[in-house]
Order: structure tokens, then C-alpha cells, then sequence
């Protein structure tokens, strides 16, 4: 197994540099740089033209690529245009802010599913199973951005439970128990927001599964041999069941970093999935790049990951 | 187990009801922010339900609430902005204008100006020219101190300029203005250790040498700085680096009423009192200010989460607070102005200046005045910005009073006259066609190029299209479509042969010189429109003898009457910009002309009045 994981990730080098070569070009073609936006009757053309020399735009563009991919393989992946600091930084923050609303959303929406789903699948044709079967129906036709507003006006505005904007207070100072509260306070209702909404896949894989299962000569077997319901359902069914959920953990686990642009937007939470939008539309070149790296990155790391997780969760399967 | 069931029952149904008790809400998309100073159609969706009349008469310039003021308190702003802020507070290196509107409550500026943002002797520094010398001089006022204590130096006065002048300076503040200090080039390119158009006469005057003076430098122009930088902190640390410093991110010296207190990078930041401040300290305690974006601005405001905004609130959101009872809605004509251009030449950029294709195919006078009249700007404003434009005459907006021509009728909507230009101008319809055919009898096909943004650019491009068309004109949209930003300045830029007249806005400076914009070796003359009367306008408004404002204002006259006249570029809209605030906010207003400052501000209640509505 360790000579496929190392075999893979050696894999990943060409296709890594491959995406860096094809989003360096796809970047540059995109109408407009930098200081497109910065036309106005007080600034100086001329001087505009100087500062475009001086980023090089007008060098060869396998120059520019040259020099870009020469200075990140030091891991220096520039400056950001628009923020003016160095891209790992401004990436490091917004990654942090991102991590942290993701980990509580997906904490939440397991917290939430897996329940559901198996609940719904034990008492299949129940009460209870048409009411989940409705709610993941229901929470998968609602675009994120309706209930995140619904969700903003009246818990956030009308009741005044949470904050409405931003990531802490500015009344705390970093490092104390009530800066770490604040930060938590203000993920929890973006994170229930997004948890509520992602339900339905894990809910109708887990009830299928479970539907499965039911009828499973293990399982009649369990329950011949006398174990009690309870427990043929806890410990033989739920384990098996999990294992399409387990099949995309690893994508779940690197797609934490990718962010949700609605969001980021409009609970005003700075994280990757708004600096993502934000740097293509200012033409951040060397946020675009970096980001867009980072992504195949993790996408590539995902897909790793979710093997690595299959073979040790179902030993049937062999990664080689 | 039963249990269990029942509390997930309670939550779905929950759930449900939260959904169906409002509905209503929702209904706009979060939109990326467009954040460019001059994209012309602004970018965001209208209300929808844009046919409502709304009363415009008169928005106030002050409030007037009613109520004794409290000691101290914290005044609660909004950012309107829907991407974090920049951070970068200092006036020389600042970009973006969300970071502006922040270092505002702190700023550094060290002149006042007049309604016409002409400098003035009431701020900290006052201004003499020299005409005959090409020299200024900047005195400061006894007694100013910097909010951390030290007083303020004629050094420091120098520090912008030595920090814009310097080699490792990447903004775009070293320009040609810059360049007319004696010394900044020199300065520049490393030959000199600092500018010898600068010079220390004695501790509170600073004596400026300039290659060429004009009446712009009572503007802040021709290279004259209008801030200061803390020379004591500054001083130690290398320009190449002051970008990331703490001295520009963190821990900001300033000269304003309110200091920096504390800050979270792009979200929110604390001013505290400037007890050191000039004028006297400040009646609030502190200025808190937050992000908040732009989809839930209206509800932070309704719901009294917030004093007022730090910026300009979207004219497009004016329909959903204007029923708030808890609200002043200010407003004042902003300084811009939308225009409609015709390509009438090319930039050459081999000699630097505008060469005029005689062949241009909008090259007939009357028909791009027959264009202007066609059109129905004061429809497009009444329907779909509910009036909170108007239609514009001039390319001065009118907030320069002094220099406005407000004689000039503009391009009102006249379909006889427009038809009776085309028709004068040997623009018939040969073919019967119902269109025009050009001087040739060929088809004329006139392409415009019109910026993307929400849903109203869409529109307002078609209604223009039907609009010249019912005077026979086959005006099509360049590319087929609205055109994204960039691509549409790329384009307008390039000259490109596939435009041949677009749909633009300028936001002015404070500074109304035109000859940036209009001149032969203006890259931003657009329409690459030029005459010799034209130069010889533009030289007018900055040559010696408009130092004599009188003469200076007729020359903005004669010159607003001519570009009118010939029509190279027709002004199509002003820009009202509102400012709701909060009825627990006294002694605010945002008269240009007024001595506004952040020091006078007081507050009735500690926390905003929510609104009953």
C-alpha cells in the first residue's frame, strides 16, 4: 500500500504542473490585468503603462510562467495585486477562516444525517421516514442563498441570536476565551445554515443503504443467532452502510478549504470561496494561480485520501 | 425512541414554519463585487419594482434631530461592501475606496476645502502661491500633534512626497503631476537622496518649487500633496516594505479626530477620541465600524444595528429603506457623470496623441446631436433609477458650482429635431426600409458598446436601441451583448474598429481640470476628439491668466458650451448619492461646502432607533 501511496503522489507532480501551465495561460487571457480598474481622470496613464512594465505583463508570457513557477516551487507565490501582501499570507488567513466554518458545517450536517438517514431507513414507509424523506427533498430544492438570507433576517436581525457579519468581535483580544467564543458564535449560524442544506445526499445514501442491508442474509443471520435488534442495527448494519459516505470522505475532508462564495458573502465572512471570486473578477493573477492550485492540490489529495479511507474501513478493497 | 422522534418532529416542523413566515425575503442574489470606481453601470440589480414614483424633491443635506445629546457613546457605522477591506490606511497608499472611507473618521488631510474643493486656510496647513516663481508655500498651524503625542513637523509634510517619489513606490501616485516638483525625477531615478523642490524654510513652513504652476494647485493639483505622514515613524522604515508594515496596517498614527484603535483585518475597526485633536476633542467616545454587506444592509439599518454608512448607500436599495421611520435619508449630487462617446479617431501611441479619422463614421456633428436628442435619458432615470438621476447638461457635475454652466440645455429628448438633423444631415431612408441609410445611401449600422451589470443594463442598452431607432437609426449592440468591465475598457481603449459609439461614466476627482481627459495627449480622451479651439480652451482653464477666478470660470464656461456644441461626447446622467442615518445622530451633515467634521458629531441615544415599519 505504501508503494501506491508514494507512486501517487509522484503522479501528482506532472499533473500539478500540467493545471499550473493551462491556468497560467486560461489567466492571461483573460481581458483586462490588474490595474484595468484603476482608470480614472486622476490617474496617469503613463504611469499605469510604467507599472504594467514593471509587473512584467508585456514579457513573453513562457517568460512570465518561467519566472512565476521558478519563484512558487520556492513556495513564494508573489504578491497579491489587490491586498498588497504576500499571496501565502492572505491565502493563510482566509484558509483558517474557511477551515474553521467548515469543520463545524460538516461536523453538523453528519451530526444531523446520520441520524436521519439511518432512522429513516430502519422505520422505512414510517411517519417519520416521509417527514425526512420530505426535509431532504425540501432542503435540497432550496438555493443556499435563500435560507442563508432567511436564516441572516430573522435570527441574526429580527431575534438579534447571533451576529450578522464578520468572523469575531472586535471587543475581544486574540488569545482569550471570549475571542474564541466570539469566533465560534459567529460560524455557528452560517455552519447550521449550510449543514441544514447538504443533508440530502448523505440522508438518502445512508436510508438506501440501510434499506439494503435489512434484508441481508448477515443480517438475518445476526438476528438469528439471537443478537438483539438494537444491535444488529448500531453495530452490523451502520457500519456497512457507511461505506459510500467513507467513499467520499477524503473529497469532504479537502473540499473543506474550497469555501462557499454565498455564503462567505452574505454572512460577510472573509474565506477562500469570496477571495476566489474576488481575485478573478480584480484579475489578482497571482491569487488566481495560487488558488487555483491549491485546489487541484487538495482535489488530487482527495481522491488519495478517499481510497486510503476505503481500504481501511472495508478491507475487501485493495488500493494497488 | 419515542422521545427522540418527537424532538426531530419539532425541529422539522420548525424548520417549515421558519420557511413559510418569510417568504418574501430572498428575492436578490448575492453579486460579485464590482468595486471599480468608474464601471458605468454600476453592476447591481434594480428594485424590481422600479416603476414606482418616488418623490425626489429634495433630499436634506444635514440632519435634524431632535433630542439632548448624550455624553460620549459609540457611533455604530456600516461599510456597505460585500469583500473585506483592504487595510491599507495611509492616504499615499491607499487604493481601494472602502479603505478611504475608513481613514476618514482619522484622516490625515491637512487642508480644508470650499463647495468648490478649492484649498481653504481653515484646515491644519494653509496654502500660498507664487505665480511668478512657480513656488508654493504650506504653512502648519501652532499647536497640531499627532495622535500619539508628537507634534506635527514640516517633515512630515515632506514624507509623501519622499515616500511617492521613491524608486520602490508601486502606486499610481507618481505620475505627471508629481513629476512637475522640481527634483521628483531626479529623485526618482536614485540621483538624488531627496527632492530639491522641497525645502524647509522654518519649523512650520515648507517652501514647494514646481516646473509650471496653473490654477489646479488650488485644487491640490499640479503635484501638491494634501496630506501629511507621521515623518517619526515613517522615516525608519523602507518604502519597498511600508505596504506591509504595522505602521500603515496596524498601529496608525493620525491627525484626525478619532485614532485607530483596534482593528480585524477586512471586517471591523474601533476608533477611540483623539484627545490631541486640533480642533478640540471629539463629543463621542468612539466610532465603531463594520462590514456589512450589501444584502442586509437595508434590515441592519431597519433594525437599528447601525448609526449610518461609511459610504454611499446604493441608490438601487433606495425602495426598501425609504419607509423606515428611523431614518434621515441624506443626499447630495455625487461627482460623476455617465456620457454616451463616439469613436471619432484613434490614440496614436507611437506620438502620444489623438489623430482624427476625417472618415469617422459618427464624424457628421448632427448626427451624434441628432443621437442626443433622440434618446429619452429622463425616461430611463424615472423608470429604472427612480429619478435618483437626472439628466445631465455638462461635463462639469454640478456640484462645482463656480465652474458649472448651468445655462446649458444639454440633449433633451426631442424626436422632431432629432429627425429634422438626420434629415438636414443627407441621412435619408432610400430604401424604405423604415432606417436611414448614410450620406451614400449605404446601410449605416452605428455598433455601441455598453457595459454588463444586473439585469438594468440590459434593459436601459434596449431601450436606448428602440429609442434611436425611432428615428431611423440601425444602432446595434457591439459584440452582440453588454460587455464585461474589463473587456469593455480593453476595447474602448484599443479603439477597436467593432465600437463605434459606448455608454460610459467618469467619477471626477475634486480636481474639475479637464484637460486630463478632453486633451490631444489625453490617453483618456475616449472619443479621440480634438481642434485647435478645444486645446486652446483647455490650455485656457490652466494657463497664468486663470489664476483670476473670474476668467478661469468663463473659460470652464465656453469651454462645457463647446464640447456640448460639437458633441464629441454627450453627458447622459448625474448621480445622486443618499446616506441614511439614524435619528439618535446629531450635528452630521454632508454639504460639501460646509467645515464638517467628525468632532461635532453627537449622539441622542447610545443605541440606533429601530424603525416601526
Amino acid at each position: 500500500m505504501w508503494k501506491t501511496i508514494i507512486r501517487r503522489v509522484l503522479v501528482m507532480i506532472p499533473q500539478l504542473f500540467v493545471l499550473s501551465l493551462l491556468i497560467f495561460i486560461m489567466a492571461k487571457f483573460m481581458p483586462g490585468d490588474p490595474f484595468t480598474g484603476m482608470i480614472t481622470p486622476d490617474t496617469d496613464p503613463a504611469r499605469i503603462e510604467e507599472l504594467r512594465q514593471e509587473a512584467g505583463f508585456y514579457d513573453p508570457w513562457y517568460q512570465q510562467y518561467f519566472n512565476w513557477i521558478m519563484n512558487a516551487a520556492n513556495g513564494d507565490f508573489g504578491k497579491s495585486y489587490t491586498y498588497k501582501v504576500a499571496v501565502a499570507d492572505l491565502i493563510g488567513d482566509r484558509a483558517l477562516n474557511t477551515l474553521w466554518l467548515s469543520l463545524l458545517s460538516v461536523f453538523l450536517l453528519y451530526l444531523i444525517a446520520i441520524p436521519l438517514g439511518v432512522l429513516a431507513g430502519r422505520y422505512q414507509n414510517s411517519f417519520l421516514d416521509k417527514i425526512v424523506v420530505l426535509y431532504s427533498f425540501i432542503s435540497y430544492a432550496i438555493p443556499v442563498f435563500v435560507l442563508a438570507l432567511i436564516f441572516l433576517f430573522f435570527f441574526g436581525y429580527k431575534l438579534q441570536w447571533f451576529p450578522t457579519s464578520g468572523t469575531v468581535d472586535i471587543k475581544y483580544d486574540s488569545g482569550t476565551i471570549g475571542y474564541l467564543w466570539s469566533k465560534i458564535y459567529h460560524i455557528l449560524l452560517p455552519a447550521i445554515t449550510f449543514a441544514l442544506l447538504g443533508t440530502t445526499g448523505v440522508i438518502q445514501y445512508l436510508r438506501t443503504e440501510v434499506i439494503d442491508a435489512k434484508s441481508m442474509d448477515y443480517v438475518r443471520t445476526a438476528r438469528s443467532k439471537g443478537i438483539p435488534i438494537n444491535k444488529v442495527y448500531t453495530k452490523h448494519i451502520f457500519r456497512n452502510s457507511l461505506l459510500p459516505i467513507a467513499a467520499f470522505l477524503g473529497f469532504t475532508i479537502t473540499g473543506l478549504l474550497g469555501g462557499s462564495i454565498f455564503i462567505e458573502t452574505i454572512f460577510g465572512y472573509p474565506g477562500m470561496g469570496q477571495l476566489f471570486i474576488q481575485s478573478i473578477s480584480g484579475r489578482d493573477y497571482s491569487v488566481i494561480t495560487a488558488l487555483v492550485m491549491l485546489f487541484g492540490f487538495t482535489t488530487l489529495l482527495g481522491s488519495l485520501l478517499s481510497d486510503i479511507i476505503m481500504s481501511i474501513v472495508d478491507p475487501r478493497i485493495r488500493i494497488d | 425512541m419515542n422521545k427522540k422522534l418527537w424532538t426531530l418532529l419539532a425541529l422539522l416542523l420548525a424548520f417549515m414554519l421558519v420557511l413559510g413566515a418569510c417568504n418574501n425575503e430572498g428575492d436578490d442574489s448575492p453579486k460579485d463585487n464590482e468595486g471599480t470606481e468608474q464601471g458605468s453601470e454600476d453592476g447591481e440589480e434594480d428594485g424590481e419594482d422600479g416603476g414606482e414614483a418616488v418623490d425626489t424633491s429634495q433630499f436634506p443635506l444635514t440632519v435634524e434631530n431632535e433630542g439632548d445629546a448624550m455624553d460620549g457613546g459609540t457611533l455604530k457605522v456600516a461599510l456597505v461592501n460585500d469583500s473585506p477591506f483592504q487595510g491599507i490606511f495611509s492616504l499615499v497608499l491607499y487604493e481601494d475606496a472602502y479603505d478611504a472611507d475608513i481613514m476618514q473618521f482619522a484622516s490625515n488631510a491637512i487642508f480644508a476645502t470650499d463647495g468648490d474643493f478649492l484649498l481653504t486656510d481653515e484646515g491644519i496647513a494653509s496654502l500660498e502661491v507664487d505665480q511668478d516663481n512657480n513656488k508654493a508655500t504650506v504653512k502648519i498651524r501652532e499647536g497640531v500633534k499627532w495622535s500619539d503625542g508628537e507634534p506635527l513637523k514640516v517633515e512630515d509634510l515632506m514624507q509623501p512626497y519622499l515616500i511617492i517619489g521613491h524608486k520602490d513606490y508601486t502606486g499610481v501616485r507618481y505620475d505627471a503631476d508629481f513629476q512637475n516638483i522640481v527634483g521628483a525625477v531626479e529623485y526618482h531615478d536614485g540621483k538624488a537622496d531627496t527632492i530639491s523642490g522641497l525645502k524647509k524654510v522654518d519649523e512650520t513652513t515648507l517652501e514647494i518649487s514646481f516646473k509650471k504652476l496653473s490654477p489646479a494647485i488650488f485644487s491640490g493639483g499640479d503635484g501638491l500633496w494634501s496630506s501629511a505622514e507621521p515623518s517619526h515613524i515613517l522615516k525608519d522604515i523602507p518604502v519597498a516594505g511600508l505596504l506591509e508594515s504595522d505602521a500603515v496596517r496596524k498601529n496608525i498614527v493620525t491627525l484626525g479626530a478619532f485614532k485607530f484603535d483596534k482593528i480585524v483585518p477586512g471586517e471591523s475597526v474601533q476608533f477611540v477620541k483623539n484627545e490631541n485633536y486640533w480642533k478640540g476633542a471629539p463629543k463621542l467616545d468612539a466610532v465603531l465600524v463594520k462590514t456589512v454587506p450589501s444584502t442586509s444592509i437595508s434590515v441592519a439599518l431597519q433594525t437599528g444595528e447601525y448609526h449610518m454608512t461609511a459610504n454611499t448607500f446604493s441608490t438601487d436599495k433606495y425602495l426598501e429603506i425609504k419607509d423606515f421611520d428611523n431614518l434621515t435619508i441624506l443626499g447630495r449630487k455625487e461627482l460623476y457623470y455617465q456620457y454616451i462617446g463616439f469613436k471619432l479617431g484613434k490614440y496614436d501611441m507611437e506620438k502620444s496623441e489623438v489623430v482624427m479619422d476625417p472618415n469617422a463614421k459618427m464624424g457628421d456633428v448632427k448626427l451624434r446631436q441628432a443621437m442626443g436628442y433622440a434618446i429619452d435619458v429622463e425616461q430611463v432615470s424615472e423608470v429604472y433609477y427612480n429619478n435618483l438621476r437626472e439628466r445631465a447638461t455638462s461635463l462639469i457635475p454640478p456640484v462645482f458650482a463656480s465652474f458649472y454652466d448651468d445655462t446649458l440645455e444639454g440633449y433633451s429628448y426631442d424626436v422632431d429635431k432629432a429627425n429634422a438633423l438626420l434629415d438636414e444631415a443627407g441621412y435619408k431612408d432610400v430604401d424604405g426600409d423604415g432606417l436611414r441609410e448614410n450620406k451614400d445611401g449605404k446601410p449605416l449600422e452605428i455598433k455601441f458598446a455598453t457595459m454588463s451589470g444586473g439585469d438594468i443594463a440590459e434593459d436601459i442598452a434596449s431601450f436606448y436601441l428602440q429609442n434611436w431607432k425611432d428615428v431611423g437609426l440601425n444602432v446595434t449592440l457591439a459584440t452582440g451583448r453588454t460587455i464585461e468591465f474589463n473587456s469593455f475598457y480593453d476595447k474602448v481603449q484599443a479603439d477597436d474598429p467593432e465600437i463605434d459609439i459606448f455608454m460610459a461614466a467618469w467619477g471626477t476627482g475634486t480636481n474639475p481640470s479637464p484637460s486630463g481627459l478632453y486633451s490631444k495627449t489625453a490617453q483618456y480622451n475616449f472619443s479621440r476628439y480634438t481642434s485647435e479651439k478645444l486645446e486652446e480652451l483647455l490650455a485656457a482653464i490652466d494657463s497664468p491668466d486663470a489664476f483670476d477666478p473670474e476668467f478661469r470660470a468663463g473659460k470652464f464656461r465656453e469651454w462645457q458650451e463647446y464640447m456640448s456644441e460639437n458633441a464629441p461626447i454627450i453627458p447622459t446622467q448625474y448621480r445622486l448619492e443618499l446616506r441614511p442615518v439614524n435619528k439618535a445622530v446629531k450635528n452630521y451633515d454632508i454639504d460639501y461646502s460646509s467645515n464638517f467634521d467628525w468632532n461635532e458629531v453627537s449622539l441622542i441615544s447610545e443605541d440606533p432607533a429601530k424603525s416601526s415599519k
